[in-house]
Order: C-alpha cells, then sequence, then structure tokens
C-alpha cells in the first residue's frame, strides 16, 4: 500500500446541508478528522492532529484532502445547469475498498442478477461492444456507448428501455454516470458516486444527482438510488479479497469489463493504490 | 500447504440441511467452500470465489445442474468448468475459468469434504443418525472438557454425562470455533431429538463458559 | 390503507410483504428517513410522537407497531396468517411476535449502525444478535422435529413475517448468518412463498425462475 499519490486527491467528507457546528467525526484514509462549520457557517475540515485541511464545497458535499491538492475538485458542468433538480443521496458505509466501489458502479453486466426487474432482467444480459478510453488531455477513464435493456431504468421511465450509459472517472474515488433521461431525450441524467476512503477496506459513499424530473418526489428519487445502492452494497462487502487486486491473475476479466480494466490500468499508472492489492497473495 | 490434512476428509454439513437446489457456505481447512446440490441431487464443493470478481459463490443459485455467482451469473459445473457468462451469451468460456473443486461423500447423513485426493473413504459411524449441526466459539480442548470425554481421531465425541444418547461430531473452524454435528445412536421420538438438541445446546454453553474462563487452552 | 414508509427499513418492509402475500393494496407515502430525519419532523410526530416508521393509517385507525399492523393485514385480508384457536399455536404467534421486537433491537440497531452510522456499541448489540439468532435457530429445528417449516406452525403466520426481515438482513450489520442451517431453510422457505417481494439487501431467487433462452445477437 502507498498513500502518497491519492493523498493529495479530493475526497467527499459530509454533506454541506448538514453541517453544524458541533461538528461530525469521521475518518480520511487511516486518519480520523472533523468536520464542521465554523463561525461564519463555512465548511471547517480538522485533522488528527488540529490541524486545518484543506476545503472546498461543491455538488453538495464537502470535499477534503490530507495533502495538498495541486489542482481543482474536477468539474461537472451539468451542475450549473437550471432546470436539473440536485439530489444529496446521503451516506452509506460498506466494508469494501474504495476502489471495489467504484469499480462495481462502472459494471452493467451484473444488473440482471442484482437489480432485477429495476435495472436489468434476465434473458436481456448480453453486454454489447462499447468504447472506452483514457483522455490523455484530462486525465480520465470514459467509457461510453454502453447500452442495456432496462425495465425500470428510472423513477420517470414508465416501462422498459434500452438505456444508454456513458461513465467518467475523473478521480481515484469518484465517478460519473451520464445516462438516458426518460423525459428529455436530449439530455442525460448525472449520477455520481463519491467515496470517502476510511480506510483501505472501509469507505463512506456518498451518491449524488443532478437530474430532469419535475415529477417526482426528492423522497422517491433518494429512495429510488439508495434501493439501487444497497443492492450492490450486499455483493461488495463479500468480494474476496477486500483489495481490489491490481495484478492481472487474480481476476478474469471479459469484454463487458473494459471499463474495469481501464480503471485498473489508470490507477496503476497513477500508483492509485491506497485500497489496492498488488500482489496476489 | 495442509500436510496433516491433505487427503484427509472433514465433515462440513449434514445431508438435510442441503437440499436439492441450493448452495451453501461451508469450511475445510483449506479455506472457505460453496457447498451445493444439484437439482438432481448430487452433491458438489468449489472454492467459494467466482474467478470473475471475487464473489462468494455461497451467495449464488443453483438451477439444474450447475452453481451460478449471484454478481454476474457466471454458472459452474460441479467439475468446476465454467459454463456460461451470460453478458456474452454466445461465448463459450474458455477451458481455464474454472473453480478449484474438492471431492465430496455423503454417509449416515453427514457431508463429507476432502482436500486433495482421499486415500480412504470418510468415516461411517454405525448406528447413529445425525439431528442438527450448531457452531460454538470454543476450541475443541474446551468441548472436550465439557463433554467430560476426549474425540476419536475421527472427531468423534461421546459425552460422559448425557443421556447416553448424542454424540458430537466435531470439525475445528477459524477462530477457535468449532462446528458440531448432533448425532443420536438409533432412531428416537421427536421429544427425544427434542431433549437431544436442548441437551446439545447446554453443552455448548458449558464449552464456551470454559473457553471464556481460560480453563481449556 | 396508508403507509408512512421508508424503502430501507427492515420494519416498513415487513408490512410490505405481508401486504404483498395477502393481497393487500396499501397506499405508500415515502419518508426520507435518511439523509433527512423526515421521521423526526413535526408532520410525522404528529403521528406518531415515539418518531418511528412504519405509520399505519386506516380511517381514523392509526398504527404504530409492526406487529401490530401485520395483525390488522393479516386479519383483514387472510386469517390464516393469525394464529388458529389451538392455545399451543396462539402462543407460539405471540411467542415469536414479542421476540421480533428483541431482532430490532440487536439486529436492527447493528445494522443501522454499520450501515448508516447510528450511534450504538456496535459489540454489544451484534453480541445480543447472535444470542436472538441462537435462540430463533434452536426454536426452528425443534418445529422441524415436529414436522412444521415455520415458526408457529406448517403455514406462515404473522410471527415468521415479523422475524424474517430483521434476520435476513443481519449481515447489512456485520452479523453473519452462516451458522444457521435451520434459519436458512427457513428464510428460504420464506422467500419461496407465492407473491413474495424483495427489499435492497435480500436477492431474487433466481433459482426459482428456469434459465431463460438466450436469443444470441439480438439487440
Amino acid at each position: 500500500m502507498t498513500m502518497q499519490a491519492m493523498i493529495d486527491e479530493w475526497y467527499p467528507v459530509g454533506l454541506f446541508s448538514q453541517l453544524d457546528a458541533a461538528g461530525r467525526g469521521t475518518a480520511l484514509m487511516g486518519e480520523p478528522i472533523v468536520v464542521a462549520s465554523d463561525a461564519d457557517g463555512n465548511a471547517k475540515v480538522t485533522g488528527g492532529n488540529g490541524r486545518v485541511l484543506p476545503v472546498c464545497v461543491r455538488y453538495g458535499h464537502v470535499w477534503s484532502s490530507l495533502g495538498a491538492p495541486k489542482k481543482a475538485l474536477f468539474s461537472i458542468p451539468e451542475a450549473d445547469q437550471t432546470g436539473r433538480r440536485f439530489v444529496d443521496v446521503g451516506v452509506v458505509r460498506v466494508r469494501c475498498s474504495p476502489l471495489r466501489a467504484v469499480e462495481n458502479f462502472l459494471d452493467v453486466a451484473h444488473f440482471p442478477f442484482v437489480h432485477t426487474d429495476i435495472l436489468g432482467a434476465e434473458p436481456h444480459t448480453e453486454v454489447q461492444n462499447y468504447k472506452v478510453e483514457i483522455r490523455e488531455d484530462v486525465d480520465e477513464v470514459w467509457a461510453t456507448q454502453v447500452k442495456f435493456y432496462q425495465p425500470l431504468a428510472a423513477k420517470s421511465a414508465s416501462g422498459g428501455i434500452t438505456t444508454e450509459y456513458m461513465y467518467r472517472v475523473p478521480a481515484p474515488t469518484c465517478s460519473v454516470l451520464y445516462k438516458t433521461c426518460p423525459p428529455r431525450p436530449s439530455e442525460w441524467d448525472v449520477i455520481t458516486l463519491f467515496v470517502q476512503p476510511l480506510a483501505e477496506d472501509l469507505c463512506d459513499v456518498w451518491p449524488w444527482m443532478a437530474l430532469f424530473d419535475d415529477t417526482t418526489s426528492l423522497t422517491d428519487l433518494i429512495h429510488f438510488q439508495q434501493t439501487i445502492f444497497l443492492q450492490d452494497r450486499s455483493i461488495l462487502e463479500n468480494q474476496i479479497p477486500r483489495l481490489l487486486p491490481l495484478d492481472p491473475g487474480l481476476e478474469i476479466p471479459t469484454r463487458a469489463d473494459l471499463t474495469s480494466v481501464a480503471y485498473r490500468r489508470w490507477l496503476k499508472r497513477h500508483n492509485y493504490t491506497y485500497g489496492a492489492q498488488l500482489v496476489a497473495q | 500447504m495442509h500436510p496433516d490434512t491433505t487427503g484427509s476428509w472433514t465433515p462440513v454439513a449434514l445431508s438435510a440441511d442441503l437440499p436439492a437446489g441450493t448452495v451453501i457456505p461451508a469450511r475445510i481447512p483449506a479455506g472457505s467452500i460453496a457447498l451445493w446440490r444439484s437439482e438432481s441431487g448430487r452433491p458438489a464443493a468449489s472454492a467459494n470465489r467466482c474467478p470473475h470478481r471475487g464473489m462468494s459463490l455461497s451467495h449464488g443459485f443453483v438451477r439444474g445442474e450447475a452453481l451460478s455467482c449471484i454478481y454476474h451469473g457466471w454458472s459452474y459445473a460441479q467439475a468446476g468448468n465454467c459454463l456460461r457468462i451470460p453478458a456474452h451469451p454466445g461465448l463459450t468460456p474458455p477451458q481455464a475459468i474454472r473453480v478449484k473443486t474438492y471431492p465430496v461423500e455423503e454417509t449416515g447423513g453427514v457431508i463429507w469434504v476432502a482436500m486433495g485426493e482421499p486415500s480412504a473413504n470418510p468415516p461411517k459411524f454405525e448406528g447413529f443418525v445425525a439431528l442438527r449441526s450448531l457452531m460454538a466459539e470454543a476450541g475443541i480442548a474446551a468441548i472436550e472438557a465439557a463433554a467430560g470425554a476426549k474425540a476419536s481421531p475421527a472427531g468423534l465425541v461421546e459425552p460422559a454425562e448425557s443421556t447416553g444418547t448424542i454424540c458430537l461430531l466435531l470439525s475445528a473452524q477459524e477462530d477457535r470455533q468449532t462446528l458440531l454435528h448432533v448425532l443420536l445412536k438409533g432412531e428416537a421420538g421427536t421429544a427425544a431429538r427434542i431433549a437431544a438438541s436442548r441437551a446439545a445446546e447446554s453443552l455448548r454453553r458449558k464449552a464456551e463458559d470454559l473457553q471464556k474462563k481460560g480453563i481449556a487452552q | 390503507m396508508k403507509l408512512y414508509d421508508y424503502i430501507l427499513s427492515p420494519s416498513c418492509y415487513k408490512v410490505r410483504l405481508m401486504a404483498a402475500l395477502t393481497g393487500v393494496k396499501l397506499e405508500l407515502r415515502p419518508v426520507d428517513f435518511h439523509p433527512g430525519a423526515e421521521h423526526r419532523g413535526p408532520e410525522l410526530l404528529a403521528l406518531n410522537p415515539a418518531g418511528s416508521i412504519p405509520i399505519l393509517e386506516d380511517g381514523d385507525l392509526l398504527l404504530t407497531e409492526s406487529s401490530a399492523i401485520l395483525v390488522y393485514l393479516a386479519a383483514h385480508a387472510a386469517p390464516e396468517w393469525l394464529a388458529s384457536n389451538k392455545p399451543e399455536e396462539a402462543a407460539r404467534v405471540q411467542q415469536w411476535l414479542s421476540f421480533s421486537g428483541r431482532l430490532t433491537a440487536s439486529l436492527g440497531c447493528a445494522r443501522l449502525h454499520e450501515m448508516l452510522l447510528r450511534p450504538g456499541d456496535i459489540g454489544a448489540l451484534q453480541a445480543q444478535g447472535i444470542a436472538a439468532l441462537r435462540e430463533l435457530e434452536a426454536g426452528l429445528v425443534e418445529q422441524a422435529e415436529r414436522g412444521m417449516r415455520f415458526l408457529a406452525a406448517d403455514r406462515p403466520t404473522v410471527a415468521d413475517i415479523a422475524c424474517f426481515p430483521y434476520v435476513a438482513l443481519a449481515p447489512d450489520g456485520g452479523v453473519s448468518l452462516d451458522p444457521y442451517p435451520a434459519i436458512r431453510l427457513w428464510s428460504r422457505a420464506v422467500r419461496a412463498l407465492d407473491a413474495f417481494i424483495e427489499m435492497p439487501g435480500i436477492h431474487r431467487l433466481h433459482e426459482l425462475k428456469p434459465e431463460p433462452h438466450i436469443e444470441l445477437g439480438k439487440a
């Protein structure tokens, strides 16, 4: 394990809407931290020895870092688009590697078996070819033209549709999903997975959404996403090993897993190995 | 790896606890296994890990003569070879994709799993019927102390003070846990079987107590 | 009937499951339990000062205890889910309905702690949960010896529905179900009931459906 490469990244540490002066104790990469609001209502994050950590507030969440971030938090242009509803889904803790949580988010082949009759259903199990690349200019992993048949793709969908997805990994423990938007075919719904690494094998997951949906209640939108993520949780807690294996050999990818292959390659290239297992044990 | 246990049999579960078309988790000295029974009734044991994404196979499901992983539906034959990858319905999975399997035998209502190639059949306990299995947070020494009797080389303990009807077949687990298979000497009626189940619970309480007090190592 | 419901609450799921099994149609009113803590807001506290869900509203009847709601649904639509007039069976149903409260207080709180970061002494909660699972396991072993597949009879009753959710979701709170063969068989029998529905954390029993025919190369 090496923390160095990932230590300068931004990580979600709480919902901005739930900040209070008393503060909430949590952890970041093994270090106890406190997330609070200061006298002016601004977010303040303190590290284990009382040192003040870098802070930014974006996409409904407070972000911090144990190191010195070299760049601003990745941008999600849709977060500034009018007409979208922004949904704080809330935290869910998972006993798994933060990298495993992201990799699962990038996968569609499990939909029929884990999100049965919602995001997938037998016999529609085939994953057709899609495009994957590491975009060198922005240094992000992208998968595009991912198509999958879904019985109930979103709260705003009324029946089965073939949904198109685009996946983006802009930071080692964050992913942004762009998904067919049933009420607005020309736009994409944005669903994100922001993962706070508490330890190498423990994480707090903060999903967030920016959707075009004027009819569904906010609570229904939250519950839909919580349903999906809680279905994944029991999978994530039962993968062996807990850490994400980066060396080939321990796990067998197929064509359907090209996004995960690219994600693992990108992690390895940058030495983003907090939560990863490098040598088969 | 486990020279003392290679080729030897471990009693992993009772036959009655593994109906046709189901999979359960179990443990042998080599590690965690997925123990399953096909619809036609044949038991099988494999490593409890799908080689695709490491998901535990005991969370999976049995259809016909195959065990499938709950994560992506990859399915495996009793011989361990991958039969189907649902994401690629047209693909015949390469022979290299397989799970490690272990020999399984059933005798006297007990399912036994071997590591390596066993040189003999699993032990047979003539005249015993299986009642239930229970897990104790106690090592074998504590259970022997509670029972007032030593385990036989085959792992069978005949408690000294019991009503004279129950026997315990022991299987050491991780972290000083022991799986107890409760066997009865001969057929018994409902009331006697319920009494035997309660006697086994009492014995477990006693063994765990001894374990906690550190009387047994 | 209107159910104040949270999709991740095992107690609310008891009610949804009972309704599905007995064919009762519920009007669901989703409550933003997490992260919004709506159950502690003025509207819901006015209905239930205890600040818990589920809450069932039917005309001027207001029920806030899940066991009572199960009994109400069963009495309303499917009395065979209640105890018969055999004294032993009636007592067993009550025994397990009361016991189910201990599952909520142990396994339920362990789950909230491990999943949604609620406060609690996790070691103590898990230990109490394991003690409860052992009791349930012993009870089911004895029922099986009596030729009964369910907690109070050889047919499912409200007692099974009261106990099933927190047991099935024990691993969410870090409590393994591996050591309990009788619970596994019972849980499978519940999940195989006609009209059974899942909640997140309880997967579909895919084996109940035959392997589908795959049409190759279909778009």
